[in-house]
């Protein structure tokens, strides 16, 4: 049998991020997991974020990014001419000489700083190559972003995105959220419109991922908190563990709301920011 | 009969030759007809080691144990020696004889980096040493008159054959605000520099994170994040190099809009490590600086 229709079926779909692949792929070509594994789901429905393959290639645009090293992962990306891709600059391992580097324009005056420094978008442009990494133990996470997608991840989470990504951020509402959330005050809101992206994340420790139906919540330590679609709502509550005369004592959660896919990390730690 | 040829297998981490019928490099550890790990842009991985992958070192040997926070594991023959810094030691038995080191000799006693005490291990018996944090360790063997440039606070142990001395890091630069000017080392001031004199020696170090190595050609350059150096051949040179972005807009004084790279120059072979300590910037006027190079976009 040779009808064209019917090889077109013969793809495998990628279980992380629905990436069709060709039928002899080992890795999935926009997000780097293994097709290989089993789909790794916990009881309770989280699954797994991919361990990926050391040396790993993923594709985006006229460009490549190889995944290096499975303690601190490193992103090295060789960037075509006119492709470019933006990250926070204390993000940056090494670079070539001749990978042009310039600021992004970010809209609103707003102060935002982290650990002393101004926050800062940086650009790097190719043809050159770039690489990244962060200053703990954790996993790089591949978050392929298909044409319409919003998507929300804690401050200073994100490693790099590729240029057809539209970048903002959110000032988090709500004094309890600010104040016991664990995050700090903003939100960076990832945003494709007619193209594809890629967005590479870094999550302290393992990530894990789950999908929840409209209506469905689930409650969170909110340092553990790394992603979560725009369509997920999340709002800080107090969860009271003892009724005393001062009011007892309580902690204080995340209660995530459906629809949508919320990514969480196991070790988390806190950032100072101001 | 012939003679069995002496070298079949040059290793691809530290080139020494070995007959190849291992499982792992008895110099340095690395495994043995693995294919070699070398990203596209030229840098190899530490090749992955394999879990207890065994190196010999006089009559003596280590044995690396795990690939998270990994463990150096010693079985010292009789008379063998090596040294480390006290907060390293893991576990020993208690024959092995522990001394506070010998200033005499190739040792030098400096108020640099390294801890002001060294300790001395003498053989038969066992002792482990790991550190504090996830990395790999990395094997680093020292031919006679081979030396070895190292970031300072990653040394783990050495045996006695290998000689310590410093170097002072040449990188740095300062900044002023008021009357107050402070002085910058991305580096660190001082280097390690490793030797082994007379025989070979093994140097162990710890790196945060996962190591990458690249030979780096004659006049060849790369970028490195300053705090993210591991180690360098004495033939590369290095200076800093400031990078200036495009479309940016003065007012964000306090960044300084500029990058600090440290520049590396071949021939010779380089070390990153893929954790690294942010660099130290506070932004303001740079009044001057170790030799470096610019660049704006």
């Amino acid at each position: 049998m040779s009808d064209p229709s019917a090889q077109l079926l013969q793809r495998i779909v990628c279980q992380w991020c629905q990436t069709q692949n060709e039928p002899n792929a080992v890795a999935c070509r926009s997000c780097g997991a293994p097709l290989d594994v089993k789909n790794l789901v916990s009881e309770s429905g989280w699954r797994e974020a991919p361990r990926i393959k050391d040396m790993t290639e993923i594709h985006f645009g006229s460009s490549t990014c190889q995944v290096e090293g499975e303690i601190v992962p490193v992103a090295e990306i060789n960037l075509g001419p006119g492709d470019s891709v933006f990250f926070e600059h204390h993000v940056l391992l090494w670079k070539d000489d001749a990978t042009r580097m310039s600021v992004m324009p970010l809209s609103g005056g707003v102060k935002r700083a982290f650990a002393g420094m101004p926050f800062i978008i940086s650009v790097a442009t190719g043809p050159g190559r770039i690489a990244f990494s962060r200053d703990a133990t954790g996993e790089l996470v591949v978050l392929p972003l298909h044409p319409g997608m919003e998507l929300d991840v804690r401050e200073h989470a994100f490693l790099v995105g590729s240029h057809h990504i539209d970048y903002t951020y959110l000032r988090i509402k709500g004094l309890r959220n600010i104040l016991f959330g664990g995050q700090g005050m903003f939100m960076d809101r990832f945003i494709t419109k007619g193209d594809s992206g890629l967005l590479l994340l870094h999550g302290y420790g393992n990530v894990f991922e789950r999908t929840l139906k409209p209506g469905e919540h689930i409650l969170v330590e909110p340092g553990a908190f790394l992603y979560k679609d725009s369509t997920v709502t999340m709002d800080v509550e107090a969860v009271k563990l003892t009724s005393g005369f001062f009011g007892g004592t309580s902690m204080n959660l995340a209660r995530m709301t459906g629809p949508g896919r919320v990514g969480i990390q196991s070790m988390y730690v806190h950032h100072n920011t101001e | 009969m012939s003679q069995e040829p002496l070298r079949v297998y040059d290793c691809n981490w530290c080139g020494q030759p070995s007959d190849g019928t291992a499982l792992s490099c008895p110099a340095c550890g690395a495994q043995v007809d693995v294919r070699a790990i070398v990203s596209k842009s030229g840098w190899s991985e530490l090749p992955g080691r394999k879990d207890m992958a065994k190196l010999q070192f006089g009559q003596s040997f280590c044995q690396v144990e795990g690939t998270y926070v990994p463990v150096a594991d010693m079985s010292l023959a009789a008379g063998d020696r090596i040294y480390f810094s006290h907060h390293v030691l893991l576990w020993m038995d208690s024959q092995v004889k522990v001394s506070a080191m010998s200033m005499k000799g190739a040792w030098k006693r400096m108020i640099a980096g390294m801890p002001l005490i060294m300790t001395q291990a003498e053989g038969p018996g066992h002792i482990a040493f790991s550190r504090d944090a996830p990395g790999e360790l990395v094997a680093l063997p020292i031919q006679p008159g081979q030396a070895v440039d190292v970031r300072e606070h990653l040394f783990l142990v050495a045996t006695s054959s290998v000689a310590y001395d410093w170097i002072q890091s040449g990188v740095w630069f300062t900044t002023k605000s008021g009357d107050e000017t402070e002085t910058h080392y991305p580096l660190g001031m001082f280097l390690d520099r490793f030797t082994s004199p007379q025989v070979p020696g093994l140097l162990l170090l710890h790196a945060a994170g996962n190591v990458f190595v690249r030979q780096l050609e004659p006049g060849q350059t790369i970028l490195v994040k300053p705090t993210a150096f591991l180690f360098k051949d004495p033939t590369v040179h290095m200076h800093l190099h400031f990078e200036r972005p495009a479309g940016t807009w003065r007012s964000w004084r306090s960044w300084g809009d500029r990058y600090i790279w440290l520049r590396l120059k071949g021939p010779g072979r380089v070390a990153v490590q893929s954790a690294f300590e942010p660099v130290e910037d506070n932004g303001r006027n740079i009044t001057s600086h170790s030799g470096g190079t610019e660049r704006q976009w």
